[in-house]
């Protein structure tokens, strides 16, 4: 599995590669934002494990750069900071995990195999109606904007559900079945409840109700 | 107008703007003085010369219409300083001689009462002249009288009043301008006084300004010895998380330090796993310290958006935990913001959250409310829960790191300390689906 490791402290980088060797991993490294960018482009790897500060740039950069370009590799960040707001920064710059360092190199074998294993058999996949875009992986909603919206797991279920057949009137029963992790007798408040908060990220007409029947995506306003 | 936008200075302001006001004022003053003054002294005269007129005419009608009887010449001159004229059919007077060209047309015809009569003239009569005419009969000899006076004489004594008027106006005017540099000097003092203490503590002299303030200046000497305050508090939890840091770093760095030292003692793998343990201590005690000096705390014109932070917080640990799914429950609108520091409130929510998203076999839910001015973020999971007994010690601050419940290490102590920093209260019980829920409550400050 070729791996790329973008660490700019020497003594770090040298000593991760070898474990990641010894783990299986054929690595390539680098400690400069630039490089890294070009060689996730050509190269054909498995997973990055990616340092943040860079000397000569943010690795949040690189990343974005990777995913404007449609290169999806699942990527590990690496980082001294570990403020709940770096990690939301870096999950929504399009990594797939995040390490604190320091860290202990069984974890982040461990990590890493992860990201693979739920990269493996994923597209890139989105499902588009209307004005809206919904990321599967990433499970986020774009709007025509660009500005790109997170979801919990149910409100992308439902979304998901509702924008898979625009204009298809979906009755709360069927919706419910998407809410199968919630309390173990979800009632009907709790669909409207979503709805709801759905209509405030989309608009108020975008998802329209019909009475007694259920709730259909509205893909033409 | 751009002369008012920037006040440089609140004594330029008001001396701007009490200055031309004061002037404009005592010009106005002035100006009405003058028209008063006018209107007064030909009223006064016009009164004068009325009565002359009747003095004559009481003395023609005693001597029978006969007007050389009159004693003439400069009487009336010497006695009233005014011109007079008076015209019998038989006779014409006009003293002094030199106003005849002035007095005769009124004497002729005109209306009765006070005219005002302008000549070019010659030397010897004025310009401008109050005449008061009056005709009546002795007998059956008509007779008009005139006596008149010269307005200039009156006119010229009225400037020099005017004038003097202006002098004394200006000298008012200085006053005035003295009383209200005063007025703002006095008025300033405080100002000055807070000026030099705010010096005075830059300076180190004092470490608070305790100036006798007006009411007006009392709320922002007490908002800066409050900050002052803060200061200190946060100056103080610094160095004794610094001291506490190093305390507890520097021995294990000296213990590594010494067995790297050591050459000849070979690095066995108890010992790496005791340099290792070493290591790892002085991480979580620089993890914990610098969490702990990132809080912010209360703090005036803080706030955060709890449904915007807790949407992108669940959605980071639903991509981190996959197979997990983690649920927001909230009534509150995406703009809706609370009074609390963004990062604090990041470091409850996060913490709690990553805690339950270890715990729980599938589900995480949070719900943000409001209730009766309280912040209420209760998380709950559907994981195995926590012992009833160890409940109560869950996060509990001063407990040493491996004292604590297993796993439920030091975020939660973090959201514990930052939530009664908050005046808050973070207690636990066991949910509805046997898990752990956490609750924190902040009052509404």
């Amino acid at each position: 599995m070729r791996l790329l490791l973008v660490e700019d402290d020497r003594l770090l980088a040298d000593g991760l590669a070898r474990q990641l060797e010894k783990a299986g991993f054929s690595v390539d490294t680098t400690a400069i934002a630039r490089e890294a960018v070009v060689l996730g482009e050509q190269e054909d790897y498995r997973a990055v494990v990616l340092d943040l500060g860079l000397p000569d740039g943010s690795g949040l950069d690189v990343l974005r750069k990777w995913r404007a370009n449609q290169i999806n590799l699942p990527v590990l960040i690496l980082t001294a900071r570990g403020d709940w707001q770096d990690k939301v920064n870096g999950l929504k710059a399009g990594a797939d995990d995040y390490l604190a360092k320091p860290f202990q190199t069984e974890e982040l074998i461990a990590r890493l195999n992860a990201i693979v294993r739920r990269s493996e058999g994923r597209v890139h996949s989105v499902v588009k109606a209307g004005r809206f875009e919904l990321d599967e992986s990433r499970q986020s909603l774009k709007l025509a904007d660009g500005t790109e919206h997170t979801l919990t797991g149910t409100e992308f279920r439902l979304l998901r559900c509702l924008m898979s057949r625009p204009r298809h009137v979906f009755s709360k029963e069927q919706l419910m079945e998407q809410l199968y992790n919630l309390n173990d007798s979800p009632s009907e408040n709790v669909i409207e409840a979503y709805i709801r908060r759905l209509r405030k990220l989309v608009g108020p007409d975008t998802i329209a109700t019909r009475r007694g029947q259920g709730y259909l995506f509205n893909d033409t306003v | 107008m751009t002369l008012f936008k920037k006040p440089v200075s609140v004594k330029g302001t008001l001396l701007v703007l009490l200055l031309p006001a004061g002037i404009g004022l005592m010009a106005l003053a002035w100006l009405v003085h003058g028209l008063l003054l006018d209107r007064m002294a030909r009223e006064f005269v016009e009164s004068r010369l009325k009565d002359e007129v009747a003095f004559l005419e009481h003395q023609i009608r005693e001597s029978g219409g006969r007007i050389d009887t009159l004693q003439t010449g400069d009487y009336f001159q010497e006695v009233f300083h005014h011109a007079f004229a008076i015209q019998s059919p038989y006779r014409s007077l006009v003293s002094p001689e030199s106003w005849t060209p002035l007095l005769m047309p009124l004497l002729q015809s005109g209306p009765d009462g006070a005219t005002q009569v302008e000549s070019r003239g010659n030397a010897d009569s004025p310009s401008s002249i109050l005449a008061y005419r009056a005709s009546f009969r002795v007998g059956d000899t008509p007779i008009v009288v005139i006596v008149s006076e010269d307005l200039g004489a009156l006119k010229r004594s009225q400037a020099e009043l005017h004038a003097w008027t202006a002098i004394v106006s200006i000298l008012l005017i200085v006053l005035l301008v003295g009383v209200i540099w005063l007025g703002i000097t006095l008025s300033m003092r405080p100002v000055v006084t807070l000026k030099a203490a705010l010096k005075r503590l830059q300076d180190g002299e004092i470490s608070r300004i305790a100036v006798q303030a007006p009411e007006e200046f009392q709320p922002l000497v007490q908002q800066l010895n409050q900050l002052l305050d803060s200061l200190d508090q946060r100056l103080e939890r610094s160095r004794d998380a610094l001291a506490n840091l190093s305390h507890s770093v520097k021995t294990p760095i000296a213990a590594t330090r010494q067995i790297l030292e050591d050459t000849s003692r070979p690095l066995d793998t108890a010992l790496r796993q005791e340099m290792a343990a070493r290591l790892g201590d002085i991480d979580k005690q620089l993890e914990a310290e610098m969490r702990r000096s990132r809080f912010a705390g209360p703090q005036a014109g803080k706030s955060a958006y709890p449904v915007k932070q807790a949407r992108d917080l669940l959605w980071m640990l639903g991509r981190l935990y996959p197979e997990k799914s983690f649920e927001l429950s909230s009534e509150l609108m995406e703009e809706r913001r609370w009074p609390l520091e963004e990062h604090d409130l990041n470091e409850v929510l996060g913490n709690l959250l990553d805690n339950a998203g270890k715990w729980s076999e599938r589900t995480v839910e949070l719900s943000l409310l409001e209730e009766d001015g309280r912040m209420i973020m209760r998380v709950e999971d559907d994981g195995s829960g926590v012992h009833s007994e160890s409940l109560s010690s869950l996060g509990v601050r001063g407990l040493r790191l491996d004292q604590q419940t297993p796993g439920h290490g030091l975020g939660l102590a973090i959201v514990r300390e930052i939530t009664e920093r908050y005046g808050g209260t973070l207690t636990f019980d066991t949910g509805a689906r046997g898990g752990l829920r956490a609750l924190v409550d902040i009052p509404w400050t």
